[in-house]
């Protein structure tokens, strides 16, 4: 492993490998600081660009937007209480007082520092896990991979909005749309027209689903985010101070790591559970939600944390934990790559020059931080008035230059007003997404399965794998119920 | 009736349609199967299936005035009159289709170019329509140049320009 991680070392270590990692870096914290733009639109306008580069550059620059977008998003949160990404709305509460109390830089430095610190924990345990949970996906079969994705499936459906049940019909949404166009054994389904045939391709469905619904949003109801911009003031983190946070931030970040390789949870759910325990465990308890950096630490290295780690699944098993990796699994289509366990074994060259980009990310994300801190307050100000538009333009031109195909821009324009048509009607876009991914995976795994058994459904639930998923799905549509109905007591004891 | 019950039951129409109209007439069946192998509409079928069992239960809810509120807290806050939302939806909605039609006799990057000023237009924007107007005569211009010198893109010219 080491003589393989040498030479990869070797084949990233290019000026510019360096500068396409820099700009995605550099690119995120921007985009990722800007109120209403979030991380997942930074890596889907992305992605059409990366059609023109080489499978491993291409992938590290959507990696870097990932992971600059998620400190990112602490900016906005911590200077105007509007957090950029949903994973750093635990860091606003803390973040915005320190910034009230005119200790903003002091708050975006220790984001930076735990943002740092959690990301570089979570590209060793993706180095360290990914390979061997890849070697022992090797020996399951087709009915415990249908049993894993539909477990995917089934916990992003959980986490994403206000119901699981829309959950369920989103994600049924998405697998439907994913049976467009030729399947396994050459019969074209719902092909209404020539271009149908083929089915309908990954990234006009995912950025259309994802960038332009807000444009609409935003021209519906006219009602960008208004808020007070809060002055950089005292930005020294003493020795002291990070001392006395580095329990949390440790916790955060395995926690980030824990959370982030469970395929579904994500970054968000990984950044609330490290706030909760750091506030459980620590003594100045009391003064969380008022300014405490503590709370700062333990939210962000939590959510970085997950970002190396939601790549565990993505590489290893091929399933994508949220919707960012989601588009990294578009990503490594368009680039002739399967992430599973096979690309271990045939373009394990390509796998190390991804963990060596990784750890030189997080390396040049402390850079970044530093360096962007003072611009900060200009970025925020831009007016999504004029920069929604400019995030239509990138789509149109992106998505016709992917496919020189105007069927894929109008199936952009189209997804984007069924994103808003969704928003409208609450219905969760993540789960759709990912279902889109993962439904051609799912049905191919199910067939081959249902073939090999002579028909029989049971194969689904034959092994001690399949039963640990069944009821691990068991147990995630239990838990989903059990805090919907308590959410629907609390609003009748409210209402009255 | 409430809203959530309105909404599963729209959904449970699609799954519907989906199931008894789309998938007979758009999943051809092939006349031999060999072996095990399931036929290309088992899968749309579970889906669909799948979706207008889920879609009931929600409207089911809905009846029994269970579920969740429907409309998210923008749309619920927001109190401009509905037919001003309708309008603008209705604006943004004509402007993207005029860009697919306008693509054929302009060329991809006039209706780009249409199309961003409408948008602009359609967000409200007035302080700064210097910077609108100058945004969508001159970034398409640049994406154009790049995409076209840089990555060889071919757009279509348009009929006027061909």
């Amino acid at each position: 492993m080491l003589n393989e991680l040498m030479t990869a070392l070797h084949a990233v270590a290019t000026i510019q490998n360096f500068l396409i990692i820099a700009a995605g870096i550099w690119g995120g914290v921007i985009i990722g600081a800007i109120p209403g733009m979030t991380g997942t639109m930074a890596v889907t306008l992305a992605l059409p660009f990366t059609f023109y580069m080489d499978p491993v550059p291409s992938i590290l620059l959507l990696v870097a937007l990932y992971k600059g977008s998620t400190y990112g998003g602490s900016v906005s949160a911590i200077l105007i209480k509007t957090p950029g990404t949903a994973s750093a709305a635990c860091t606003a509460l803390d973040g915005y007082p320190l910034a009230q109390q005119g200790k903003a830089g002091k708050a975006l430095n220790m984001a930076l520092y735990s943002s740092v610190v959690g990301d570089f924990i979570s590209n060793i345990s993706l180095i360290f896990l990914a390979a061997p949970l890849a070697l022992l996906a090797l020996k399951v079969g087709p009915p415990e991979y249908f049993m894993l994705m539909v477990f995917a499936l089934t916990t992003v459906a959980g986490v994403s909005g206000n119901s699981l049940l829309m959950g369920f019909v989103s994600a049924c949404l998405g697998l439907l749309l994913a049976t467009a166009g030729e399947d396994m054994y050459g019969s074209f389904r719902f092909a209404f027209t020539d271009d149908m045939q083929a089915g309908l391709s990954v990234a006009p469905v995912l950025i259309g689903l994802f960038a332009l619904p807000e444009l609409i949003k935003l021209i519906v109801f006219r009602n960008p985010p208004k808020a007070r911009m809060m002055e950089i003031g005292d930005d020294r983190v003493s020795g002291r101070e990070f001392r006395s946070v580095a329990k949390s931030l440790f916790r955060g970040s395995f926690i980030g790591v824990l959370l982030g390789a469970i395929p579904g949870i994500g970054p968000s759910a990984a950044a609330f559970f490290s706030y909760g325990s750091a506030q459980r465990a620590s003594p100045r308890a009391a003064n969380f939600g008022k300014g405490e950096i503590e709370g700062v630490a333990a939210s962000e290295s939590a959510n970085n944390g997950a970002c190396g780690a939601t790549m565990i699944p993505l590489l290893a098993l091929g399933v994508p934990g949220d919707v960012i990796t989601g588009v990294m699994l578009g990503a490594f289509m368009i680039q002739g790559l399967t992430p599973g366990p096979l690309l271990f074994e045939t373009n394990i060259h390509e796998v190390y020059m991804l963990f060596i980009g990784m750890l030189l990310s997080s390396v040049l994300l402390l850079f970044a931080g530093k360096f962007t801190m003072r611009i900060f307050t200009t970025i925020a100000k831009i007016p999504p008035t004029l920069l929604s538009p400019v995030v239509l333009l990138l789509c149109l031109f992106g998505i016709y230059a992917i496919g020189n195909s105007m069927f894929d821009v109008v199936v952009l324009l189209a997804l984007g007003v069924v994103g808003f048509g969704m928003f409208l009607l609450d219905i969760p876009t993540a789960p759709f997404l990912i279902a889109f991914i993962l439904g051609p995976m799912i049905e191919e795994n199910l067939r081959r399965a249902l073939a090999t058994s002579r028909g029989d459904p049971t194969v689904l639930i034959s092994s001690p794998i399949t039963w640990i998923f069944a009821a691990l799905i068991l147990f995630v549509i239990a838990l989903t119920a059990r805090r919907e109905i308590g959410k629907a007591n609390q609003r009748k004891a409210d209402a009255k | 009736m409430t809203s959530i019950a309105l909404r599963g039951l729209g959904i449970a129409l699609f799954f519907g349609i989906v199931l008894g109209v789309l998938i007979p007439g758009y999943v051809p069946k092939p006349a031999f199967i060999p072996g095990f192998a399931l036929p290309p509409d088992f899968w749309p079928r579970v889906i669909a299936i799948a979706g207008l069992l889920f879609s009931l239960i929600a409207a089911g809810l809905g009846f029994a005035g269970q579920g969740t509120p429907v409309l998210p807290s923008e749309v619920a806050d927001d109190d401009t009159p509905k037919r001003v939302l309708l309008f603008r939806f209705g604006a943004l909605v004509a402007a993207l289709i005029a860009f697919v039609l306008l693509t054929d006799v302009i060329g991809f990057l006039g209706a780009a170019m249409l199309l961003t000023g409408a948008a602009i237009m359609l967000t409200g924007e007035r302080r700064l329509l210097a910077w609108g107007a100058g945004l969508a005569l001159i970034l398409p211009v640049g994406l154009y140049v790049f995409f076209t010198e840089a990555l060889g893109t071919q757009f279509p010219p348009g009929l006027l320009f061909n």
